[in-house]
């Protein structure tokens, strides 16, 4: 299979994550639950993964480290300790549901900073405009799901601190792929999965905290045991709950082999891969491809859509191919009508293990694709 | 041999500490200490030698870190000690 999903779940991972999550289910226990061997093994390790990551984005303390289930639920602490009802919420045109949806429960009243695709002046100018009194959050996504559009981060965040106002970055496609510093950034909260860039296993996430939290939900911490309540410190006030001991070894592994290879290094990579799809892509009359003029402001996501063919139609005909890539709307519905894509694009994302001759492959079966969809239709697309 | 434990806020930061501590080439284990010192229940601290203690306190002040209560450790219960 090549396979091109990576935006969603990296499939293919580092061979130490697969082994530290084998060890992990016959050695550890539950941090915070014991002082048996088992259970200071399975702290150990907790301690190191956050230890990791904390190095990883620049975090001053590894007790800001927290984590979860996934982004989204990193994502749902942050905005549900940040926003309430009828606060003014300032977000970009590209967020997913993880951050719309948390928001619409809670009643928020969300302003979107919409702004055209890899146009940085653009987004920097819509948030300028936006962040007016009153507003109590903005929440910034990093990189596009959809469309690899890298936005303006650190322009974005300065203009939040210069007006006080707090800040989330939805890390979700950045992370592994373009550095984060945590401490210069000075964002409130950043959430990031551990199953995408960082190459851990589905079922981690991270929720790095500038501030304490409020609870998504409550229960056993390990510790200050006889309050009613969770503890008022990071990280036990935010994990609740046994820890998914083989997600953070495989996670702490996946951590690992960015911190090795190096963002910039795997950027590099996804970027070459990127490069070559789109050129050979944009030779073909009937593949409309959704990217800068030089991909300055993309990392390694790429929508298109084939002329006269469905984005469903057209994964299908790839996936029957052997070819995993996703379609449809990303669960991020506003990217697509910020973009003007609402009808769904077709999505491909690279991760460290593609390769070119994947690439050259993929292409060979959209000309295939184009081919056979013209024959059936007498010579038009159209 | 004699023991005293550093009571900390929480495991991550007991962990924390005992790495400082560590560091310095003082032996240093997370523990949890007996229930009549745990506090609110569920505690952690950190385990050393009487004769680290005074250098230990010192290199956490100089660290930054806070810590919580410094006890004796005895079979018959443990005694709170002045820093």
């Amino acid at each position: 299979m090549i396979y091109f999903d990576n935006a969603a779940t990296t499939l293919i991972k580092p061979e130490n994550v697969r082994r530290a999550m084998y060890s992990a289910i016959g050695k550890l226990a539950s941090p915070g639950r014991g002082g048996h061997s088992a259970a200071m093994a399975a702290a150990e390790k907790a301690y190191e993964c956050r230890n990791v990551a904390a190095k990883l984005f620049g975090v001053p303390e590894p007790e800001r480290v927290v984590f979860t289930m996934n982004a989204t639920h990193a994502l749902n602490i942050a905005i549900k300790t940040l926003a309430h009802k009828n606060d003014r919420v300032v977000i970009s045109g590209y967020e997913h549901n993880s951050v719309l949806r948390p928001l619409n429960a809670i009643d928020a009243q969300v302003c979107v900073a919409a702004s055209p695709l890899f146009d940085e002046d653009a987004a920097v100018y819509a948030f300028n405009e936006a962040l007016k009194t009153g507003t109590k959050l903005a929440v910034i996504n990093y990189v596009s799901n959809v469309f690899g559009y890298i936005l303006p981060v650190e322009r974005i965040a300065e203009l939040c601190k210069a007006r006080e106002i707090p800040f989330i970055i939805d890390a979700s496609q950045g992370a592994g792929v373009l550095e984060i510093d945590f401490q210069r950034l000075g964002a409130d909260f950043i959430a990031m999965p551990g199953h995408k860039g960082l190459y851990g296993p589905q079922g981690t996430g991270i929720l790095l905290c500038g501030r304490s939290g409020e609870p998504l939900i409550e229960g056993g911490s390990g510790s200050d045991s006889r309050l009613p309540t969770m503890p008022e410190y990071l990280p036990d006030r935010l994990e609740a709950g046994t820890h998914n001991m083989p997600g953070i070894a495989g996670l702490l592994e996946g951590m690992n082999f960015v911190s090795r290879l190096g963002e910039k290094r795997i950027f590099r990579h996804e970027r070459e891969l990127l490069a070559e799809a789109v050129k050979q892509m944009r030779e073909l009359d009937e593949v409309e491809v959704y990217s800068g003029e030089n991909m300055q402001r993309q990392s390694g996501v790429l929508s298109f859509n084939i002329k006269g063919l469905d984005c469903q139609s057209a994964a299908a005909k790839l996936a029957a191919r052997d070819v995993a890539v996703r379609a449809g709307l990303h669960c991020s519905p506003l990217a697509h009508k910020t973009a003007g894509t609402e009808q769904g694009t077709v999505r491909i994302s690279f991760s460290a293990f593609n390769t070119r001759r994947e690439v050259l492959q993929f292409i060979g079966e959209i000309k295939s694709i184009i081919h056979a969809t013209r024959c059936n239709r007498g010579n038009s697309m159209i | 041999m004699v023991h005293y434990i550093i009571i900390c806020r929480s495991l991550t930061y007991a962990q924390r500490t005992a790495k400082v501590l560590e560091r310095a080439g003082i032996t240093a284990i997370v523990m949890r200490p007996p229930e009549d010192i745990a506090g609110e229940g569920c505690s952690y601290g950190v385990k050393l030698r009487q004769r680290n203690l005074t250098q230990a306190l010192k290199l956490l002040k100089d660290a930054g870190m806070s810590h919580g209560k410094v006890y004796l450790l005895r079979p018959g219960g443990s005694v709170e000690v002045e820093e």
